[in-house]
């Protein structure tokens, strides 16, 4: 009796961590349980409440809440969409790849079926619910090299230093990861240029094909991490600036990346003999020390 | 880069893009939206330490021999109508 007692519970002990290993979820809400990582912020209260402004909280929503998404549940406006919103399936949404990746995995095609739905309805309140939560990141994203590393353990966290004993009844550990400082870790998302694995391919962010083909050629070194992420109190900020809903900040950052120049000559121009053109040239330069091509996405 | 008299009345106006241009690959359409673009074909961005370098010129109009000049370079988050002015410089050019 004592064995099945310690067997029930061990059962119930991994069954958080199985939730990340293999359930798949068959609703919105459902997906958004799973990945739910509002107990973080018991802790973590700064970065969650970065977090919370941040584009990854709301990365189905589109820039002003634009519901990007919406022409995907659309009949006939991409090649993706389907008919009807009932015939949605993950296959319809190849944003999820990046906007939603666990749901590549973790839901079944009811889930895109009710987004659809969802997104025809405008309903925001539903599709907020679908986000990249530190869980994304720090667990289901974590390892890049899993051939080498081995895949992310569903009770460990992946940070940037170790915590032997996390105070989590999910998660109980924090493994440092190899990557999560490197732009690697963030061009998992933020592209390369055409994703060519989809039957119809589709082009999104290029920004760390741009970081690798322009910026580091020109002999750039500053990582992702250091511009977005640059420590708050020690801490890196989990804005991930910018958050282009933020207009004042945004527009600080890309003044502070963009510099203008501009110089004027005004001249009476002799096209031929005895005739003067009156004549303005504007010459402009603009210099840029940000580490993608800007705008990119 | 709009030019003004200094009464006000534009003289000329003139800008330029910067940014990927995509299509689908099939044919020669520029789209926008992840969801249909496929691949650049022309990318007028402004690339990282590599100076964008414009050269606007224009013809004063008979009896004006002074422009008001002003530059302003934007960024548009989502298409124009979301506009974000982030350097406005004006210069007064004149022939006397």
């Amino acid at each position: 009796m004592k064995y099945w007692i310690l067997g029930l519970a061990m059962v119930v002990m991994a069954l958080p961590g199985m939730a990340l290993a293999g359930k798949k979820a068959t609703t919105i809400d459902e997906l958004a349980e799973m990945f739910d990582s509002s107990r973080c912020k018991t802790c973590h209260s700064q970065i969650y409440k970065q977090w919370e402004q941040s584009h990854h909280a709301r990365p189905m929503m589109g820039v002003a809440g634009g519901l990007k998404d919406t022409p995907l549940a659309v009949k006939g406006a991409t090649p993706f969409s389907p008919d009807t919103p009932e015939e949605a399936t993950i296959e319809t949404f190849p944003c999820f790849k990046c906007h939603l990746p666990q749901a590549l995995t973790h839901a079944e095609d009811s889930v895109a079926v009710e987004y659809a739905k969802a997104l025809l309805d405008k309903d925001r309140e539903k599709i907020g619910k679908l986000q990249i939560t530190c869980k994304v990141c720090h667990n289901y994203k974590a390892i890049v090299h899993r051939l080498s590393v081995g895949e992310p353990q569903p009770d460990t966290l992946y940070s940037t230093g170790e915590v032997a004993r996390h105070p989590d009844s999910e998660f109980t550990s924090v493994k440092k990861s190899a990557v999560m400082e490197r732009p690697l870790f963030c061009g998992q998302c933020h592209g390369l240029g055409p994703n060519l694995e989809f039957d119809n391919p589709v082009q999104c962010a290029n920004l760390y094909g741009s970081y690798l083909h322009a910026y580091v050629p020109a002999g750039g070194t500053q990582t992702c991490q250091d511009c977005h992420m640059e420590p708050i109190d020690g801490k890196a900020d989990h804005l991930i600036a910018p958050n282009f809903n933020d207009k004042e900040d945004t527009i600080a950052r890309y003044q502070q990346a963009l510099a203008l120049d501009v110089q004027t000559l005004g001249y009476e121009w002799l096209l031929k003999s005895g005739h003067h053109v009156p004549k303005v040239v504007v010459n402009t330069k603009i210099d840029s020390s940000a580490g993608h091509r800007i705008p990119d996405g | 880069m709009t030019a003004k008299t200094v009464d006000g009345e534009t003289i000329e106006m003139q800008s330029r893009h910067y940014h990927p241009q995509a299509t689908n690959e099939m044919n020669s359409k520029m789209l926008y939206g992840a969801q249909v673009k496929v691949a650049n074909i022309r990318d007028t961005s402004i690339q990282p330490y590599r100076t964008k370098e414009e050269s606007f010129e224009f013809v004063l109009p008979e009896g004006v021999r002074t422009a008001e000049i002003t530059v302003n370079l934007s960024y548009d988050v989502v298409n124009p109508d979301m506009r974000y002015n982030l350097h406005r410089i004006t210069r007064e050019v004149s022939l006397d």
